[in-house]
């Protein structure tokens, strides 16, 4: 099968998984009583509240209730948000940019560690480095982040006070123009380097913590296919011509097994996200983590039900950007089937 | 002639079985070869002695077990004040009668999660594959979805609906992790079913039943032993940071929970809450990936770990 067509059948796919994620959604609003607590904003009178119903067909049939609410999710009505008070959309908007930036920060760690030890591991195969390296990963997939957050946080924050809590410092952040929404790549876009500090100093202790556990599915990927890649012919011939050592790694096994690391890298995004829900809660990081833990101690469906939404379609969009970045970096992979 | 060949079947049956047992004992060797995996392996029979000797370790509180007892003489006491000797929190509740309490229910927790998505994913699994077709096609799609939302957000929207309490948590635990069974076990079957044996059973008569009972099933479930076991760990991790979040009912000696009610006194110098609690799942969390990873590599040859 050709790369197009596999990724025609791929984008094919994509809407008719959004709309069973939906499906599964829209039968979690319907365990909790009336649905109308998604729409209603607070001090709604009983005439407005009936008014809702209507709108939303929540007097019909579950299938009619479904298109009512699915009609809405197209047109941007995510319902109001209880504990942001404020519309759900307009939430979203304002915290997808935190979350993101955390998560690639703590991603670009993940797979920097990741890739160098899973090196180490793979050359060094059997030996000390690959077991050190190997039972380094374990534990970092072993570790709840929300409970190494806790521990880092005592000696860096509160012995040291190296890092703050939060993600800016406010009279610096007020002063940037805001053109992604991710502080520190606005903070260079400005050119103003202060901000970038402040906003580097935010981010890499949550970023570390996030970092730490996705890196164990890179390490794993990375040694076995670092392995494979050094017992194939052409490393025995880089070696035959007499290259160092060194760049034999670095220039033909390295580089090839990189290809199927790739793979997982989509796997370990789904990883950062989960696990920034934790990592917001404890670093008082204002993204979408930290609105939606807020968002289950109040009951807040609304929020609740557009966060799963939202954290889904990112993972899926993700994970299709990976498969496309895979499929044109080997195209010897047999795709489909 | 008929009680002759009856016999011949028995001892062939006999020499089959003595194979396997050879077999099982000698990948039994090799795991036990890597020291790590044993070290997992002393780790998760600790606290299964630990889980199952709780009341003889500390006597059981009263009405409710799974509440730690309040010493309210002695609150936020450090480790070795005054008998507790892993400290106390906040509310007086001794720390070391929560983390020996706590391996029982995450004991409760990974049996439950694991076994029941492990009967539940392989019935799916085997469905989809032994029947193939658009069957087959459905419940794919099906898995994907379930798979498109990463596990414990999907699991945390799950608990949040049903309402805290731990039994939620175990059941939304439950309604996620069969999916990846499903999965697992599919793409084996259908690798198995190409083999020749299989063949030969079907050209002998064999129904599809026994045939899948007796040469596919059997030959498929090793990648699920494996993953099952990682997710004796996963599952308490995942867990314990529902029940961080607020997802279990207030006061439960969850090791999760108790990382949460030690959060507070953390920042103003009690580490021993928080700390200790949060030692119990990654030990716990350890001790399985560390078995589940030797497992992996004497069980399946294609990661080649050795």
């Amino acid at each position: 099968m050709q790369v197009r067509d596999y990724l025609i059948r791929r984008l094919a796919l994509l809407p008719l998984i959004m709309l069973g994620v939906s499906v599964i959604v829209f039968t979690l609003t319907r365990f909790t009583g009336s649905p109308v607590g998604i729409y209603a904003t607070p001090n709604m009178t009983p005439d407005e509240l009936a008014a809702l119903e209507q709108r939303y067909l929540l007097d019909q049939p579950i299938p009619a209730q479904y298109a009512a609410w699915l009609g809405g999710l197209l047109r941007g009505d995510l319902g109001w948000s209880g504990v942001s008070v404020a519309p759900v959309t307009d939430v979203i908007g304002s915290r997808i940019a935190a979350t993101l930036e955390l998560a690639l920060a703590a991603g670009i760690i993940a797979v920097l560690a990741g890739i160098a030890l899973g090196t180490i591991a793979g050359v060094k195969r059997n030996k000390g480095p690959d077991h050190a390296a190997r039972f380094f990963s374990i534990l970092g997939a072993s570790t709840p982040t929300f409970w190494f957050g806790l521990l880092l946080l005592v000696p860096f924050y509160l012995w040291l006070d190296w890092f703050p809590l939060g993600r800016s410092t406010p009279d610096i952040y007020s002063s940037l123009a805001h053109y992604t929404g991710m502080y520190s790549l606005d903070a260079l876009l400005n050119g103003n380097l202060v901000a970038f500090g402040d906003a580097l100093r935010h981010l890499v202790l949550p970023a570390v913590v996030l970092g730490f556990g996705a890196m164990a599915i890179i390490v794993r990927m990375m040694r076995s296919s670092m392995v494979e890649a050094m017992s194939e012919e052409y490393v025995d011939a880089a070696r035959a011509k007499g290259l160092p050592e060194r760049l034999v790694i670095k220039r033909h096994a390295r580089r090839n097994a990189l290809v199927p690391t790739t793979t997982v890298i989509g796997l370990s995004f789904g990883f950062l996200l989960q696990g920034s829900v934790a990592v917001e809660l404890i670093f008082r990081w204002p993204g979408l983590g930290q609105w939606v833990t807020s968002a289950i101690l109040a009951g807040d469906q609304a929020t609740i039900m557009a966060y799963v939404l939202i954290t889904a379609f990112i993972f899926m969009m993700v994970n299709l950007a990976v498969d496309i970045a895979y499929a044109y970096l080997d195209r010897r992979v047999v795709l489909g089937g | 002639m008929s009680s002759l060949s009856s016999v011949e079947m028995g001892s062939t049956k006999q020499s089959v079985a003595s194979v396997k047992w050879a077999r099982r004992r000698e990948v039994a060797r090799e795991v036990l070869q890597n020291p790590l995996t044993v070290i997992g392996l002393v780790i998760i029979l600790l606290f299964l002695l630990m889980a199952i000797f709780a009341p003889l370790l500390t006597e059981a509180n009263q009405p409710d077990p799974y509440q730690s007892p309040r010493d309210w003489a002695n609150i936020d006491s450090p480790p070795g004040v005054a008998g507790h000797v892993l400290g106390t929190d906040s509310q007086g509740g001794d720390l070391l009668y929560g983390v020996i309490w706590g391996s029982r229910l995450s004991l409760q927790l990974s049996l439950t999660v694991v076994i029941s998505t492990l009967v539940i994913g392989t019935i799916i699994g085997s469905l989809a594959a032994m029947r193939g077709g658009r069957l087959d096609n459905f419940l794919m799609r099906v898995v994907d979805v379930f798979l498109s939302i990463p596990e414990l957000i999907f699991a945390l929207a799950i608990a949040a609906v049903l309402g805290p309490s731990f039994r939620n948590i175990i059941l939304a635990l439950v309604a996620v992790f069969w999916v990846k069974y499903a999965r697992i076990i599919r793409g084996e079957i259908i690798r198995v079913k190409q083999a020749e044996y299989v063949a030969a059973a079907r050209v002998v008569g064999d129904s599809t039943w026994n045939i899948y009972r007796k040469d596919v099933l059997p030959n498929a479930v090793t990648p699920l032993i494996v993953q099952a076991t990682l997710d004796m760990g996963n599952v308490v991790l995942i867990g314990a940071t529902l029940s961080f979040i607020g997802l279990a009912q207030a006061g439960l000696t969850e090791w999760g929970a108790l990382v949460s009610a030690g959060q507070s006194g953390l920042l103003a110098g009690h580490w021993w809450v928080s700390t200790f609690a949060g030692l119990a799942i990654v030990l716990w969390a350890l001790a399985f990936n560390l078995v589940g990873d030797g497992l992996r590599d004497v069980l399946d040859p294609k990661t080649e770990g050795r």
